[in-house]
């Protein structure tokens, strides 16, 4: 029945409250992929197409120039033999033994192939050659086959000369030359990309390492540092990063050890007030009542300055990362009932799950006991009504892996938004001022995160288990069966 | 040993901070107990030979002499209880001053009844306990309870109290199998949360006396995960 709740209030407090969402911008990687892409496309595109074109006229160029040369040679050999038999031009032509001949003649064309008669000549080519009297050529499609059409005036007896050769063998060269040239500029792109693959990659190395080592300085991990490179523009940010992380290293280091020192430095001061006032209270009752009351108040804030000094010599040590744990297996029902009775409130009331009962966990019993404790005197503190204790398996896990150890109060609850605040050193919430104000350093609750992250397990607040008013405090520890 | 029968108990403290030494000897004052007091360890090893006492507080942190150091040198002439006081529990100073010589420990700031409480149980065991058997045999170990004896092939050794009591405690019932907290309980008092290294160092610190190779104990045993036994 309780599952549903529990559900409920972990979703949420993962639910961060700054959400953004915005279009992301391309990574680093990819605009170094796409640069790459890209510009090998286009310069292979570009040399694709100036090959072919550089190849095409170099062929055309070259049958154009013998085909020509050829028509000249013929023409000039007709027009001899055109002005000896000026009649019979069907034997001149053949006797000229020329390919694919064409006549014009005293009004009349006259050729042997039947594809090639004037008719597939465009009209502004027999122009430039029958009125402008133009030597001209021209590529033309007949039937499907490509030819060069060349044409030669004939001055001498008014005539025209006309040749068509082919020129399809250098379309079918030239689709070769194309097809070729397109498979060389998909290689070169793929190519390219692939360059841009690996020269990405090493771009984003360094950056890699740099995040890496920012998280293990976030982490804790203060003496991380990169690695010197020689590569002169990396050096520029390996340095000042490493130049941030050693000023970053230097304060932090210098304000644990003045937290410790100053804690250390007020443990003498303090030795000298607990011995001086438990030597006071033994003599209470020879005190006047006013003397009473002032040996009063100064024993309970003798004892509370003790445990903040305590608690932030604590505190010191897990920042400096000094905090040793001295681990034994631990059953954890009987561990939580010890630790209760040497808790400020011994009569607490307890329930474990007979499960628990055989659960053990490994940790450091004196600093778990704190933590147990810290619960309860947070509890009393800011709480109300009578502290319940319950150790169970959650969810009734099997195999059990995990130990639930809850601390339940019947006070206020602690508001939504200051569940994961009050785990903060110092910051006791906006309760803390409704509730007696005096009590607690606030250091409590931060030592018992630190001490429960310790023994790689999690605590949090959320509402009673059961519905009713009040916070439920959870610390979840890996546990196992014995 | 001199000093089973005294009068009133007698502390020597040995503690730098001048006001902490004043308060302390207040209160262990109003426990009805005599305190001589030492500033230095060269000032307590003095004043020790010239009045030895039943327990010693000795502050880790000293001037000159540390108090390791000051541990081992009083270790040397007497095997009387001697309490230590660090700045941590969680450091090697624990299991150093442990092994130098001393009894138990405190961290700093303590409630001085925390140590008169340290300081009774002390005592408390210091006296002699009152064995079923007139005397043990462990094969080449002997012991004898009413005398505060233990001889190895006819020859006496020297163990302080803590480790006579501790042996004594193994011997009761031979080959039974003592976790280390019903040792911490029974030899020094200490509930549930009690440090275990103080049990550890101290079977350490009494095999190199018993046993004639104490890298391969075979009195002294070791049962892992549950704790210690005593055999011949």
């Amino acid at each position: 029945m309780i599952e549903p709740q529990v559900a409920k209030a972990r979703s949420m407090r993962s639910d961060g409250p700054t959400r953004r969402w915005r279009i992301r911008p391309m990574g680093l990687r990819s605009r170094i992929l796409l640069t790459f892409g890209l510009g090998s496309l286009a310069l292979s595109l570009f040399l694709a197409l100036a090959t072919f074109n550089f190849t095409r006229s170099n062929l055309v160029d070259e049958r154009t120039g013998s085909a020509i040369d050829q028509t000249y040679t013929n023409a000039s050999r007709l027009a001899v033999d055109l002005r000896s038999n000026p009649t019979n031009i069907q034997t001149v032509l053949e006797r000229l033994g020329a390919d694919r001949p064409l006549v014009y003649f005293r009004g009349t064309w006259t050729g042997n192939d039947a594809r090639f008669s004037s008719s597939v000549i465009p009209p502004s080519f027999l122009n430039a050659v029958l009125q402008n009297r133009q030597p001209t050529t021209m590529r033309i499609e007949v039937e499907n086959e490509l030819v060069l059409a060349v044409g030669v005036p004939i001055d001498s007896v008014d005539a025209a000369y006309f040749e068509f050769p082919s020129v399809d063998d250098v379309r079918s060269t030239l689709n070769s030359v194309n097809l070729a040239l397109v498979l060389a500029a998909g290689i070169t792109t793929l190519l390219g990309i692939v360059l841009g693959a690996i020269a990405a990659s090493r771009a984003v190395r360094p950056l890699t390492a740099a995040s890496q080592a920012a998280q293990a300085i976030a982490g804790g991990r203060l003496d991380t540092r990169l690695e010197e490179t020689e590569d002169p523009d990396l050096a520029v940010l390996t340095s000042s990063f490493n130049d941030m992380a050693s000023a970053l290293q230097l304060r932090v280091e210098r304000d644990t050890r003045f937290t410790s020192d100053v804690s250390h430095e007020l443990r003498s001061p303090l030795m000298t007030l607990a011995a001086s006032v438990e030597v006071m209270q033994a003599r209470r009752d020879e005190m006047p009542e006013r003397a009473q009351v002032a040996l009063d108040l100064l024993v309970a804030d003798v004892a509370r300055f003790q445990g903040l000094v305590e608690d932030l010599l604590e505190i010191s040590r897990f920042d400096a990362g000094g905090i040793r744990l001295n681990v034994d297996e631990l059953l954890v029902g009987e561990f939580v009932r010890q630790a209760i009775a040497i808790s400020s409130a011994p009569d607490t009331r307890i329930l474990v799950a007979e499960i628990a009962e055989e659960m053990m966990i490994k940790g450091d019993r004196r600093r778990l006991a704190r933590v147990v404790a810290n619960l309860i005197d947070n509890g009393r503190a800011y709480g109300g009504g009578e502290l319940e204790i319950s150790v169970f398996v959650p969810d009734d896990e099997d195999p059990p892996s995990q130990i639930w150890i809850t601390v339940e109060d019947h006070g206020p609850g602690v508001p939504q938004d200051e569940r994961d605040l009050i785990f903060e050193r110092f910051a006791r919430g906006s309760i803390a001022g409704r509730r007696s104000g005096s009590e607690g350093a606030g250091l409590g609750l931060a030592l018992v995160d630190e001490h429960i992250k310790l023994h790689r397990g999690r605590v949090w607040v959320e509402d009673r288990l059961d519905g009713l008013d009040g916070a439920c405090f959870i610390i979840e520890l890996p546990a196992e069966r014995v | 040993m001199g000093q089973d029968v005294v009068v009133g108990t007698r502390i020597l403290a040995v503690e730098d901070d001048e006001r902490i030494r004043a308060a302390v000897k207040l209160a262990l004052e109003d426990e009805g107990w005599t305190v001589d007091e030492a500033a230095s360890g060269e000032e307590a090893a003095i004043l020790f030979l010239r009045q030895p006492a039943d327990v010693v507080l000795i502050d880790i942190m000293l001037p000159g002499i540390d108090g390791f150091e000051l541990c081992r040198t009083i270790r040397r002439a007497s095997d009387v209880p001697i309490v230590m006081v660090t700045a941590r529990a969680d450091t090697h100073d624990v299991v150093a001053g442990l092994e130098a010589g001393a009894d138990d420990y405190l961290t700093k700031p303590f409630a001085p009844k925390e140590l008169s409480a340290r300081i009774r149980a002390l005592l408390r065991r210091a006296r002699p306990a009152h064995p079923a058997h007139p005397k043990l045999i462990f094969g080449d170990l002997e012991i004898i309870p009413d005398e505060g004896k233990v001889l190895r092939s006819g020859t006496e050794l020297h163990l302080t109290k803590t480790e006579f009591r501790l042996l004594c405690e193994l011997a009761q019932n031979p080959g039974r199998v003592f976790s280390r907290e019903h040792l911490l309980d029974h030899v020094w008092g200490y509930g549930y949360f009690g440090d275990g290294r103080l049990v550890d160092v101290h079977i350490r610190r009494l095999r190199t006396k018993v046993e004639s190779d104490s890298a391969n104990p075979r009195h002294v045993v070791t049962v892992r995960g549950l704790g210690y036994r005593l055999q011949a």
